[in-house]
């Protein structure tokens, strides 16, 4: 397997503080990587400084072996990278549909184009396949903010996956959704990786990360201090003291 | 009956020119947050761009279309950054002062320029009355300015809900950080906002100067109303102002016809006292939560 993401001594210090530590890790063509950790770990720094948010203090990010450190969020979106938010980040006020053409890029363009051209940017067949694959065709035309907080989710993961994204970070996907509902995400999930997805994902959730995740990396105090399957990190001696305390 | 038709027509005409100037309050509240107090100023100044333009020989139409644009270069593109840019992320209150004093400056500035008597302004159409029914006679520049701002409006909804750029303002006033992540040009689509909001300014002061006469001291009176038209709508939904805009201008007709001239004014700020009392988010309006 090739590697699609490739961090390197990546690390991130806020004023004293050293957030992340000389992180280094690859995510491979097609995986899942989950990323663990206690409170405060650096799960989400880590992320924000792979998506351009923050400038990381040393170490880079390469995609596809091009450097991508510190490149703007919205660079890194047209290169292909999406992300989901810990917190609901959808367009309350536009349907389904239309949060769905709005992350399919339809911005790109001439402006001639994005004033008389069509409304659904030639993105509506993806859009309704991925309504479709999410279970939201029956929701296509609500308001994005009258959906249920599950259903949200579902969204903002399928706004990740439109048009063909190389590689997905979904940051807490499970937070806040009804075991049903999780399920189902995880289901959905499971299946776009089948046909080709890759993605890392933070979670505190461990029934859905164990289940969904091919590999995990395991971070506290902004270092990795564990890595492997599902089954070797469960039993790691470092990942129980982490969690457990001494 | 007849006269209560005739009065709904011309109070739907005023209705209309106060929603034009009350969408922009809802526009660059939405993406922004800013609360324009020179909205006023922004309907009156525009017609004297036409009257100027008149004066050096350009012709009626012509001069029409250089007021807008005038507006939509210095009201939309300065203001946009020479007064809200540096000033946006200080908070509301500083814009609002800034705006306040824009307005000030603006109508000293066309008093002392310009004049301080009331100027006459050409109609769109010629005032003569025409009959739409039997013993329903109405102005035909009434009608004008009804059909003039519905078409304004329909064509700004239409732009707003019918294309992809429109789509994209949307998004920039819904979440402007994702839209960014997403590559929407943020910066230009609050630009876009500035200029339409402009835009509608000046359509609302080619259409109510014949009626008031251009003057300086206009925007006081049109800005109140406006925003007063906005908040009963609801200040966060265009389709509020539009709504806001035509019941305020209904009900001035109708009070100044069955209840007093006298009181006619004090009609929309009654209504406003009702719907902050009652119905605070305005008639269509959502609520809305901010953190502070």
């Amino acid at each position: 397997m090739t590697a699609r993401l490739e961090v390197r001594d990546l690390s991130k210090a806020f004023g004293g503080v050293a957030a992340v530590q000389g992180v280094s890790f690859d995510v491979r063509d097609g995986e899942i990587l989950g990323v663990i950790g206690p409170n405060g770990s650096g799960k989400s720094t880590l992320f924000n400084c792979i998506l351009g948010q923050l400038l990381p203090s040393a170490g880079t990010v390469a995609l596809d072996g091009s450097d991508v450190t510190g490149l703007r969020p919205s660079t890194l979106n047209r290169l292909g990278v999406s992300r989901t938010f810990q917190l609901l980040q959808v367009f309350p006020r536009l349907t389904v549909r239309e949060n769905l053409i709005l992350a399919g890029q339809e911005h790109r363009g001439s402006r001639l184009g994005r004033l008389f051209g069509a409304r659904d940017a030639g993105l509506g067949p993806e859009a309704d396949r991925m309504l479709e694959f999410f279970r939201l065709g029956a929701l296509a035309h609500e308001q994005a903010g009258s959906l249920s907080y599950g259903q949200q989710k579902l969204l903002d993961a399928a706004m990740a996956f439109m048009s063909g994204s190389r590689l997905v970070l979904l940051d807490e996907p499970a937070g806040g959704v009804n075991p049903t509902m999780l399920a189902g995400l995880r289901d959905r999930l499971a299946e776009i990786n089948r046909v080709g997805a890759t993605f890392v994902v933070i979670e505190h959730n461990m029934e859905f990360v164990m289940s969904l995740c091919t590999r995990l990396i395991v971070l506290a105090e902004g270092r990795i201090i564990a890595e492997g399957s599902p089954a070797e990190v469960r039993t790691n001696a470092a990942v129980i003291e982490a969690y457990l305390g001494h | 009956m007849t006269d209560l038709l005739q009065l709904l027509i011309a109070g739907l005409a005023t209705g209309a020119i106060y929603a034009l100037a009350a969408i922009g309050f809802t526009l660059l509240w939405q993406t922004s947050q800013t609360i324009n107090f020179a909205q006023g100023e922004f309907v009156m100044v525009p017609a004297f761009f036409a009257l100027i333009a008149m004066k050096l020989g350009i012709p009626y139409v012509a001069a029409l279309v250089v007021a807008i644009l005038m507006s939509m270069l210095l009201l939309g593109a300065a203001f946009r950054y020479a007064v809200v840019g540096p000033l946006l992320n200080r908070g509301v209150l500083p814009l609002v002062i800034s705006t306040i004093a824009l307005g000030i400056i603006l109508k000293e500035s066309v008093k002392d320029i310009y004049s301080a008597e009331a100027q006459v302004f050409p109609t769109l159409l010629p005032d003569r009355n025409v009959t739409l029914l039997p013993g329903v006679t109405i102005s035909l520049a009434q009608i004008g300015v009804l059909v003039v701002a519905l078409i304004t409006i329909g064509g700004l909804q239409w732009f707003l809900a019918g294309t992809r750029t429109g789509r994209q303002m949307q998004a920039t006033a819904q979440n402007p950080t994702v839209a960014r992540i997403l590559g929407v040009p943020v910066e230009r689509m609050i630009l876009y906002t500035f200029l339409i909001n402009a835009g509608l300014a000046a359509m609302a002061s080619i259409l109510v100067s014949p009626i008031y006469l251009a003057k300086f001291s206009n925007g006081e009176t049109l800005g109140l109303i406006a925003f007063v038209a906005a908040i009963v709508g609801g200040f966060n939904q265009v389709r509020g102002a539009i709504a806001g805009g035509l019941l305020v201008g209904v009900l001035d007709n109708l009070a100044a016809a069955y209840v007093s001239t006298a009181y006619r004014q004090a009609i929309p700020l009654i209504l406003l006292v009702l719907v902050i009392l009652f119905r605070p988010q305005g008639l269509l309006g959502r609520k809305e939560e901010r953190a502070v």
